[in-house]
């Protein structure tokens, strides 16, 4: 007898068949739970870069710089044998993300717009600055989850409109200390980092065609970013406010902006 | 079912500020989900309930750029049923799993007279048959929505498709389920 299921039949036996599937019938939660504190005392920092952001994969190999100064003890324990402390350590990764290049003439950048620095500083807890050499910046996005503020200048004599984003310059501020937190960035193969002195501290400048930026916040949540111009772009941090100024100038110039900030 | 989703969702949240029990419930809550995802693309029990448990540690470290306010059940099962694959890649590929279902346990087949509950045994031998020579995507395609119940919204997000894919999809599983049958005889001959 050769018997064919009808649609209903099937669909039933299905059904039938996904009630009798196997399940544990223990808790699972005491091992995973031990997988999870397993996982953190080990190689943290590489396991943190989800595989999702990789993708799409250039077939290269890409330089993941880290800029660890300075981190809160329990942080300090973990970080201490991959990244050594209080300075710069270079990762070689096997994959880097492929740089979104999407030429659009007025960017979307994520927030809400604000109407002034003053603004911006009432949405944001704290005070919203910007370099005076840029003068007054074109818009100001304002994020609240978690505060991020991104003052955004459209052309600036002198400063390559970049092909990414369609603006000149960008800086952007969020709370974080550069010394709370690990601060790292996948760039191509061309990209450099250095540390350049700045208003008697330091700031970090990378410069290549960095596309990528991953930090650690105060509560060592990891948070990536992707650079909006996909530029060089200098890191520093003052007064517990943590700043970034991405814009196609040379070294000297970006600390020569970066210094105006008030 | 919207209790569900806002019960999720504050669980989901309160694990992302750093409380971890808040997280063991949503393991308690979709572990069985979980398992039996693994299960339909592993087909050892053994396997699949590691590739849950990689997969719930991965989730869990993956939280901070969970969506707030989008559905953890799919989301987390993409991720298990990711894992489920790598472990069978690592495992060296078969083209069948050992997919086999407890039949001893009753589930409203109390009713059926004893000749009707060996026709549905039998059914179900049959289609289990079938369903191992199946293509992975295939197989999840149609656990998702047959075992595990998704709505097409949350299968979209689980198989990471369009949500207008999800029904071709599905009804181009059910299609080669039912070629890979055709070839099966029920019953005696």
């Amino acid at each position: 007898m050769r018997e064919r299921l009808d649609d209903r039949e099937l669909e039933r036996t299905l059904s039938e068949i996904g009630e009798r599937l196997p399940y544990p019938s223990r808790d699972m939660w005491p091992e995973v739970r031990e997988r999870i504190a397993k996982q953190r005392a080990r190689r943290w920092w590489p396991l943190v870069i989800p595989r999702g952001m990789l993708a799409p994969i250039a077939a290269t190999v890409a330089v993941l710089l880290v800029v660890a100064v300075a981190l809160t003890p329990d942080l300090v324990a973990r970080a201490a044998e991959i990244l050594g402390l209080r300075g710069v350590q270079i990762f070689r990764v096997n994959e880097t993300p492929t740089p979104a290049r999407s030429p659009v003439a007025t960017p979307t950048f994520a927030g809400q717009p604000a109407l002034s620095l003053a603004d911006a500083s009432k949405t944001a807890g704290f005070q919203v600055e910007a370099p005076a050499e840029l003068g007054e910046p074109d818009a100001i996005y304002v994020e609240t989850a978690p505060v991020r503020v991104t003052l955004v200048y459209r052309t600036r004599t002198g400063i390559p409109v970049s092909p990414v984003a369609g603006v000149s310059a960008i800086v952007v501020e969020f709370r974080g200390r550069l010394d709370q937190a690990v601060i790292g960035k996948t760039t191509g193969p061309e990209a450099r980092l250095e540390s350049v002195p700045l208003n008697g501290g330091v700031a970090y400048w990378l410069s290549g065609q960095p596309h990528q930026f991953f930090y650690f916040d105060p509560n060592g949540n990891f948070q990536p970013e992707t650079l909006r111009l996909a530029g060089n772009t200098l890191l520093w941090e003052r007064g517990g406010i943590t700043y970034r100024l991405e814009a196609q100038v040379s070294k000297e110039e970006a600390v020569r902006i970066a210094s105006t900030l008030r | 079912m919207e209790g569900r989703l806002a019960e999720d969702a504050l669980l989901v949240e309160r694990a992302q500020h750093g409380d971890t029990e808040a997280y063991g419930e949503l393991v308690r809550r979709y572990q069985a989900l979980a398992t039996r995802t693994a299960y339909v693309i592993t087909g050892t029990s053994g396997d699949a309930e590691d590739a849950a448990q990689d997969g719930f540690t991965k989730a869990y470290f993956a939280l901070a750029r969970f969506r707030s306010g989008a559905p953890f059940r799919p989301w987390l099962l993409r991720i298990v049923a990711n894992e489920a694959k790598n472990r069978r890649k690592a495992a060296g590929r078969r083209p069948t799993v050992d997919l086999s279902v407890a039949e001893d346990r009753p589930s409203g087949d109390t009713a059926l007279s004893p000749e009707a509950a060996a026709l549905a045994s039998e059914r179900r031998t049959f289609v289990l048959g079938a369903l191992r020579r199946l293509r992975e995507e295939d197989r999840l395609v149609i656990a998702y929505r047959y075992f595990m119940e998704l709505s097409e919204a949350e299968m979209a997000e689980a198989l990471g498709v369009a949500r207008g894919t999800v029904k071709s999809r599905l009804s181009r599983a059910l299609v080669r389920l039912r070629e890979i049958a055709a070839g099966e005889v029920i019953g005696d001959a």
